[in-house]
């Protein structure tokens, strides 16, 4: 019973929590477009699990065949964290569909809302829109 | 042995006088009144919500005196202090969202530590008064007594470069914040606020916040760590 309970405490926090706003160290708007959401599919190169967000890097391959390397942004890695986040929960080699939102600079950077593995598991990666809690003034 | 007897009891009345006295003195203030409850246990791991724009609490923009109506007009979300990393100033950090704060209470202090920057207050609950000469801090010079279940914070001493919200709602140096923590049960405490800074506010304000008790730790937190987004920020259109 006691065990029951604790699991359905702590789901009830992770769903809290994936739905709760964030204050990182900065806005969203000052850094990406809400205009301009974006998917992604590619292979993990690189995962940052620090602070003040994290970052991971995909590269994308293009109609083109050409490959890109996009730089990604989640949440802070202590909210990821107690969302059931682990510095290996997106790792080198995965293959990945993210969706997210580009930077206003047009450089090859977004904020990360969401990571998909080939399973089908999706998983919550920060604020990502003003709409899941990121700011518009 | 009946002289022996009557000395007991003379000697054995006036004690027991001077203790009843003893007894009721040390249930009684200074004021006379019954002495008051132990306070409150503040102690824990707190969130309020997170608050970017404060206005929208308040239910309008604060009472801006023209200098300050005219910087928020300016204002933009670059160049809030948090986007340098610096520190998150005492009323904004309570307000952090799912970043939370711990409270450790002693009888002639409470901290209040922040998982945001991870800074921290410091409020002096011993019966001092502020220095009478307060260099500008971040996070100022804080007392605090108790009133019935409620901790009244009071805090001067604070410098001009924290902001009060993302949205840019600023102070300057005078600033001077009033805060009252009610124990409202186990897990649950009403922030009440009030801001008064005559340089940027025509009269002082108030919002009040819930604050709830977080089954969480505070965690650990560097801002410049990992520190990427700076070079990427662009200013709003204005």
């Amino acid at each position: 019973m006691r065990l029951i309970l604790s699991i359905a405490l702590g789901l009830a926090f992770i769903l809290l929590s994936a739905s709760a706003p964030v204050l990182a160290h900065h806005g969203f708007v000052v850094e990406f477009d809400e205009k301009k959401p974006i998917t992604l599919v590619g292979v993990v190169t690189k995962m940052e699990f620090m602070n003040p967000h994290i970052y991971f890097y995909v590269d994308v391959k293009g109609k083109d065949g050409k490959v890109t390397n996009w730089a990604l942004e989640g949440g802070p890695p202590n909210v990821l964290y107690r969302q059931g986040w682990r510095k290996d929960t997106v790792k080198p080699g995965d293959i990945v569909t993210v969706k997210g939102y580009r930077a206003r600079d047009g450089s090859n950077l977004a904020s990360c809302t969401t990571v998909t593995f080939p399973d089908g598991r999706e998983i919550s990666a920060g604020p990502g829109a003003v709409s899941q809690g990121g700011y518009k003034k | 042995m009946r002289n022996r007897f009557r000395a007991s009891i003379v000697y054995a009345i006036p004690a027991y006088l001077v203790l009843v006295f003893l007894t009721a003195c040390a249930g009684r203030t200074s004021s006379g009144s019954p002495q008051a409850a132990a306070p409150p246990d503040l102690n824990g791991v707190w969130s309020a919500p997170f608050t970017p724009d404060i206005s929208k609490t308040l239910g309008h923009q604060p009472p801006f005196t023209p200098y300050a109506a005219e910087r928020f007009k300016k204002e933009d979300e670059v160049d809030d202090p948090l986007t340098q990393c610096l520190p998150i100033g005492p009323a904004r950090g309570i307000q952090a969202g799912i970043m939370p704060f711990q409270i450790v209470q002693t009888p002639t202090v409470t901290a209040i530590l922040f998982e945001n920057q991870h800074t921290f207050r410091i409020i002096h609950t011993d019966g001092r008064s502020h220095p009478a000469d307060v260099d500008p801090t971040w996070f100022g010079d804080s007392i605090g007594k108790w009133d019935g279940d409620t901790l009244v914070v009071d805090t001067i001493g604070l410098n001009d470069r924290t902001w009060l919200d993302t949205a840019g709602h600023e102070h300057s140096d005078q600033l001077h914040l009033v805060e009252r923590f009610q124990k409202i049960d186990t897990n649950n405490i009403k922030w009440t606020v009030t801001f008064e800074d005559p340089k940027f506010y025509t009269e002082p304000w108030s919002i009040t916040l819930p604050i709830t008790r977080q089954n969480t730790e505070i965690m650990s937190y560097s801002c410049e760590e990992n520190e990427k987004d700076r070079v990427h920020l662009r200013r709003a259109k204005k």
